[in-house]
C-alpha cells in the first residue's frame, strides 16, 4: 500500500450550479511524474486545490503517506510537504527573489547578539545553494520585478524545494513559457523527479505530458475517464479521452485564392514604452483571401507589429495602408472604422471589461454606432437583440446569457466572444494574436475553423502565434521576426516547420 | 460522525438565507441589515451611559423634525425642523453624488471639499456680495458653482491624464491649496471683524431663511428641489448614456478602453469635471445656502462625510439620497437628543461610524450568505439523495 505517496479516493466537490469533481480516485506513486490531462473546467486545478488545502472535498477522503488526513490550508499542506505552483504566481514584487523564497519561514538571526532580524545574508546563501543544487540559476538578490517570468517560476520552485516540499503540484507550468523555456522547465521536472521528488504535472497539452509523464490521469467534465501509462499509449487516444470525441489534428484547408492587397506596411519601426526600439524596418503586405502568419519567439516585437497596425502604439516611422489609404496617423476607433478588427494578445486584460456583461461586451466596438446609440443614449434592445444573436451564432456558452458578467465565464467563451464580436464587424483585415493561448483542443479547433472561415470569405488575416503548429497549418505567407526584423518572408509550403523554427532562434541570417 | 454533524444547518444562518437571501434585493438588504445592527450596537453604547436607547433614538428623530417633540417654542413646529433638516440635507447629497460619479469611473474624488469651497467663494464674491435680483443671482450662483467645481475636477483630471499624478494625491493637496488661499483673500478682504468669518452674503442664498408660513417662521431650501432630479440624470448619464458607458469602461479596464477606441485622457478629465460640477452644488448650496458665509481656514467635513455616505448608498444615486437622509437625521437629530438625553452629542458620530463600518462588511455578509446558500443546497441534495437510496433499497 504504502508505495502510494498520494492517493485521492472516491473525491466530489460541488460549487454552486456545477459539480466540479464526481467521485475521482487517483493514486501517484512515489518518485513519478503524474500528469492530469483535461480540457479547461474539467477539474484539474480543483482537484490539486483540494491536495493543496484551498478547498476540502465535499466527499471522499485524501492519503498522503498511507496516512488518512484532512487538509485544511495550504500551511497544512506545506507540513506534509506538498508543494504547489500556481499557474499565476503569488510573489511580491518589490521583494527579492530571498526574501519571497524564506517569506513566512525565515530564518532568524540576532543583531548585536539580541535584536531579532531575519537572516537574508545567511538565506541568500541557502537559496543560491539550493538553486545549484537543482540546476535552478537564479540570482537571490534580484528583485522580483526585474526579474522575467521564466525566473519568476524558478522562484517558485525553488519556494517549494525550500519548504521541503517532496510532493510537488505544477499547475499549467507551461502556458506562459516560450518553446525553449518549455524545454527547460521540462528538463528540471525530470531532474527533480530523478532526485527522489514526487511530480504532479497539470496540463492540457499532450506533448509535455508525452515527453515527461510516466503516468497520466485523464478528466472529462470532473469526472476521471482512466489512468494509463504514457508510454503505451499514443497522443491521439489520448486526445480523444480528453475531448470524449474524434479529435482531427489535422485542418481542413481549401486553395488560397488571392485578391487584391489590403495591407501594406512599409518600413514600420516601433518604439515600446521605455522607448527602446522594437520593431525595426518591417515592411509586409497582405492581400484579401491570404493569411498572413507572424512566426516568432515571443519578445521578439510580434505583439508591437499587431499594436501598431491597430493603433494601439505609435509608430515613429514608417507608413501603414489599408485598402490604398494611409492610417499611420488615425487613432484606434478611426482604424476600426476603416476596417480592422483585432483579437488581442491579452483576452482579459485588453479584449474584455471584466465587469461587464455579456451583451456590453459583444458590443465593445460598436456601441457609439447606430442602432447602439441614438443621439448620445444606448438602446438596450439593440444591446440584447445583438447579443442573443451572436451567442446563439457563435455558440457562446455563459450562465445566464447575455446578462452574465464576462469575468465569470471560462477561457474558452470569453475567447469566442471577443471572435464574435471582431468578426461581426466585417472588417477588411483581421488580426489575430495568440488566438488559441490556454485553451483546450476543442475551443483551438473550433477558432482554427473561423479563421479559415474568414480568410476563404475574402478577408485578410495577420495571425501572430507563439505555436508554430498553429503557423503551419494555417498560414498561406510566413514571416519569421527575431529581435524585430522580418528575417524571412516566403509562402508557407516553401517552407517547413524545422526551417522556421531555425530562423525563430535567429540561427539563419539574411 | 461526521455525516451527522453537518445534517443540520446553523439557524442563525437559515435565518440570516431568508431575510437576506435574495440575490436581486441584496443591494437594498444588506445596507439595511448594517443599518439594523449598527442601531443595536448604537443602543448598547447608549445603554452604558445608562440611559435608554429607546427615548434616545426617538428624541434623534424628534430633533430631525420626522415626529413631532413633546412642545415647541414659538413660530416653531415639526415642520420647521424638518425644512431645517432638509437644508443640511442638500449639499450633503450632491457631494456624494460627486463621489458616487468618480468611483463608478475608477476615480476616487476625496477633494469634494476643497471643490465646494471654490466654489462657494467665487460665487460669494461674484453674485452673494452684489445686488442682484434673486431672480437672477439665484440662477447664476448655481452656474458659477457648477462651472467652479468642474473646473477644479477636471483639473485635478488633467493632472492625472497629463502627468500621471494620482488623483487621490492631487486632491488632497489642492484641498490645501485652496483652504489657505480662499482664507488668505478672506481675511484680507471680506473679513467680518465680529464673526471673524467673511460677510454675509446680500444676494443670491439659495435658501429662503425666515419665511413666515403657516403662522410660522421657517427656512425653505430651494435648491432642494433640484436634488432628486439631479440624482436622476446622474443615473441615467451612467447608465444609459453613452459617455457613461465609456466612463465606465475606461474606470473598469483602461486598456481595454483604449482598445475599443476610447480616448482615456479625456474621459478622465470629463470624469472629474462632472464629479466637480456635482461637488461645486454641494459648495453653493452649502456656504450660500445652509450658512450665508465662509469660515476662513476650515474645510467642511460634509465633503468628507460624503464618501461614506455614498458608500452606504451603494453608490448608487438613488442609494444615495436615501443614505444621505438617513445619516442627516442623525447628525442633525443629535442637538436636540443630547439636550434632553444628556448624552455627548459626538455618539450621533459613533452611530454614524458604526453604520459605515458594518455597511463596509457588505462584501463579507454577501459572502457568508452565499456560503450558508451553498450549505442549504448540499443539505437538500443529500437528502433527496437519501431518499432515492433507501427507496432504491426498498424496490
Amino acid at each position: 500500500m504504502d508505495e502510494y505517496v498520494v492517493e485521492m479516493r472516491h473525491i466530489t466537490k460541488r460549487f454552486p450550479g456545477i459539480v466540479a469533481n464526481d467521485d475521482v480516485s487517483i493514486s501517484v506513486k512515489k518518485g513519478e511524474i503524474f500528469a492530469l490531462l483535461g480540457e479547461n473546467g474539467a477539474g484539474k486545478s480543483t482537484l490539486m486545490s483540494m491536495l493543496f488545502g484551498m478547498y476540502e472535498p465535499d466527499e471522499g477522503e485524501i492519503l498522503i503517506r498511507g496516512e488518512k488526513v484532512h487538509i485544511t490550508s495550504p500551511a497544512h499542506a506545506t507540513q506534509l510537504n506538498i508543494g504547489m505552483v500556481h499557474q499565476h504566481f503569488k510573489l511580491v514584487e518589490n521583494y527579492t527573489i530571498t526574501e519571497n523564497i524564506v517569506l513566512g519561514q525565515e530564518p532568524r538571526a540576532r543583531i548585536l547578539g539580541f535584536l531579532p532580524a531575519v537572516d537574508i545574508k545567511g538565506s541568500d546563501k541557502k537559496i543560491s545553494e539550493l538553486s545549484k543544487r537543482y540546476g535552478l540559476e537564479v540570482d537571490p538578490r534580484k528583485k522580483i520585478e526585474d526579474i522575467n517570468v521564466s525566473t519568476r517560476q524558478r522562484v517558485e520552485i525553488l519556494k517549494m524545494l525550500y519548504r521541503e516540499a517532496e510532493i510537488l503540484i505544477f499547475d499549467e507550468p507551461t502556458a506562459v513559457l516560450t518553446p525553449q523555456e518549455i524545454d527547460f522547465l521540462l528538463d528540471i521536472i525530470r531532474g527533480l523527479r530523478d532526485s527522489g521528488k514526487t511530480i504532479i504535472l497539470i496540463t492540457h497539452k499532450l506533448e509535455e505530458i508525452k515527453n515527461v509523464a510516466d503516468r497520466c490521469a485523464v478528466l472529462c467534465r470532473g469526472k476521471l475517464v482512466g489512468v494509463m501509462d504514457v508510454a503505451s499509449t499514443s497522443t491521439k487516444a489520448m486526445a480523444n479521452m480528453m475531448v470524449g470525441r474524434e479529435v482531427s489534428f489535422t485542418t481542413d484547408k481549401k486553395p488560397a485564392n488571392f485578391g487584391k492587397e489590403v495591407l501594406n506596411v512599409e518600413g514600420l519601426t516601433v518604439k515600446n514604452q521605455d522607448g527602446l526600439t522594437v520593431v525595426k524596418n518591417v515592411s509586409f503586405s497582405i492581400k484579401k483571401g491570404e493569411i498572413f502568419a507572424i512566426a516568432g519567439v515571443s519578445g521578439n516585437g510580434q505583439t508591437e507589429v499587431a499594436d501598431a497596425i491597430s493603433g494601439l502604439l505609435p509608430s515613429s516611422s514608417g507608413k501603414i495602408l489599408l485598402d490604398g489609404k494611409d492610417i499611420t496617423a488615425m487613432s484606434v476607433r478611426e482604424r476600426t472604422l476603416t476596417g480592422i478588427s483585432y483579437i488581442p494578445e491579452d483576452r482579459q486584460a485588453v479584449g474584455l471589461v471584466l465587469d461587464f456583461s455579456l451583451s456590453d461586451n459583444l458590443a465593445l466596438k460598436k456601441y457609439f454606432k447606430e442602432p447602439f446609440c441614438k443621439k448620445g443614449v444606448l438602446q438596450e434592445e439593440a444591446f440584447d437583440e445583438n447579443g442573443k444573436k451572436l451567442i446563439e451564432e457563435y455558440d457562446i456558452r455563459s450562465g445566464q446569457g447575455i446578462t452574465t458578467t464576462v469575468r465569470s465565464m471560462s477561457g474558452g467563451n470569453q475567447q469566442k466572444a471577443i471572435i464574435a464580436r471582431e468578426i461581426e464587424l466585417s472588417s477588411e483585415l483581421m488580426i489575430f494574436v495568440q488566438p488559441t493561448r490556454g485553451l483546450d483542443i476543442g475551443a483551438i479547433e473550433n477558432i482554427h475553423k473561423q479563421i479559415l472561415a474568414q480568410r476563404d470569405e475574402g478577408r485578410a488575416i495577420l495571425l501572430i502565434s507563439l505555436e508554430l503548429d498553429e503557423i503551419i497549418g494555417l498560414a498561406d505567407t510566413i514571416g519569421v521576426i527575431y529581435n524585430g526584423e522580418m528575417l524571412n518572408m516566403a509562402p508557407a509550403e516553401t517552407l517547413t516547420a524545422i526551417q522556421v523554427g531555425e530562423y525563430m532562434m535567429g540561427v539563419k541570417a539574411v | 460522525m461526521k455525516k451527522e454533524k453537518k445534517a443540520t444547518i446553523n439557524p442563525i444562518n437559515r435565518g440570516f438565507l431568508s431575510v437576506i437571501g435574495d440575490d436581486r434585493r441584496q443591494s437594498i438588504s444588506i445596507p439595511l441589515f448594517a443599518i439594523i445592527l449598527s442601531i443595536l450596537a448604537g443602543a448598547i453604547v447608549i445603554l452604558l451611559f445608562g440611559k435608554n436607547p429607546i427615548t434616545a433614538f426617538v428624541s434623534f428623530l424628534q430633533g430631525s423634525g420626522i415626529i413631532p417633540k413633546p412642545e415647541y417654542a414659538a413660530k416653531k413646529s415639526i415642520l420647521t425642523d424638518f425644512m431645517s433638516m432638509m437644508n443640511s440635507l442638500t449639499p450633503m447629497i450632491f457631494a456624494a453624488l460627486a463621489v458616487a460619479v468618480a468611483l463608478k469611473t475608477g476615480l476616487f474624488n476625496i477633494g469634494v471639499s476643497g471643490q465646494m469651497l471654490v466654489a462657494g467663494f467665487i460665487a460669494t464674491i461674484t453674485v452673494g456680495y452684489s445686488h442682484l435680483p434673486p431672480a437672477i443671482a439665484m440662477p447664476l450662483v448655481l452656474v458659477i458653482g457648477v462651472l467652479c467645481g468642474g473646473a477644479a475636477g477636471a483639473f485635478i483630471g488633467w493632472l492625472k491624464h497629463r502627468f500621471n499624478i494620482n488623483e487621490v494625491v492631487t486632491s488632497i493637496m489642492l484641498n490645501y491649496i485652496f483652504q489657505y488661499v480662499i482664507s488668505y483673500f478672506i481675511n484680507s478682504y471680506y473679513v467680518n471683524p465680529v464673526s471673524r468669518q467673511s460677510n454675509p452674503i446680500t444676494a443670491g442664498r439659495l435658501t429662503l431663511v425666515d419665511v413666515p408660513a403657516f403662522g410660522l417662521k421657517m427656512d425653505i431650501p430651494l435648491a432642494f428641489l433640484l436634488t432628486i432630479p439631479i440624482a436622476i440624470l446622474v443615473l441615467f448619464l451612467l447608465n444609459r448614456t453613452r459617455l457613461g458607458y465609456e466612463l465606465k469602461i475606461v474606470g473598469l479596464n483602461k486598456s481595454a478602453a483604449k482598445y475599443s477606441g476610447i480616448n482615456v485622457g479625456r474621459s478622465v478629465v470629463t470624469s472629474m469635471a462632472i464629479s466637480g460640477a456635482l461637488a461645486g452644488l454641494a459648495g453653493v448650496t452649502l456656504y450660500l445656502g445652509y450658512y450665508n458665509s465662509i469660515m476662513p481656514r476650515t474645510l467642511t467635513a460634509v465633503g468628507f462625510d460624503s464618501i461614506a455616505v455614498c458608500l452606504l448608498g451603494n453608490m448608487h444615486p438613488i442609494g444615495i439620497l436615501f443614505s444621505s437622509l438617513l445619516i442627516t437625521i442623525i447628525s442633525k437629530g443629535s442637538n436636540y437628543m443630547s439636550s434632553i438625553m444628556n448624552i455627548p452629542q459626538e455618539i450621533a458620530q459613533v452611530i454614524t461610524g458604526l453604520i459605515l463600518l458594518f455597511s463596509a462588511c457588505g462584501a463579507y455578509i454577501r459572502y457568508k450568505v452565499a456560503q450558508a446558500r451553498e450549505e442549504l443546497s448540499d443539505l437538500k441534495l443529500k437528502a433527496e439523495q437519501k431518499i432515492d437510496g433507501e427507496g432504491g433499497e426498498k424496490a
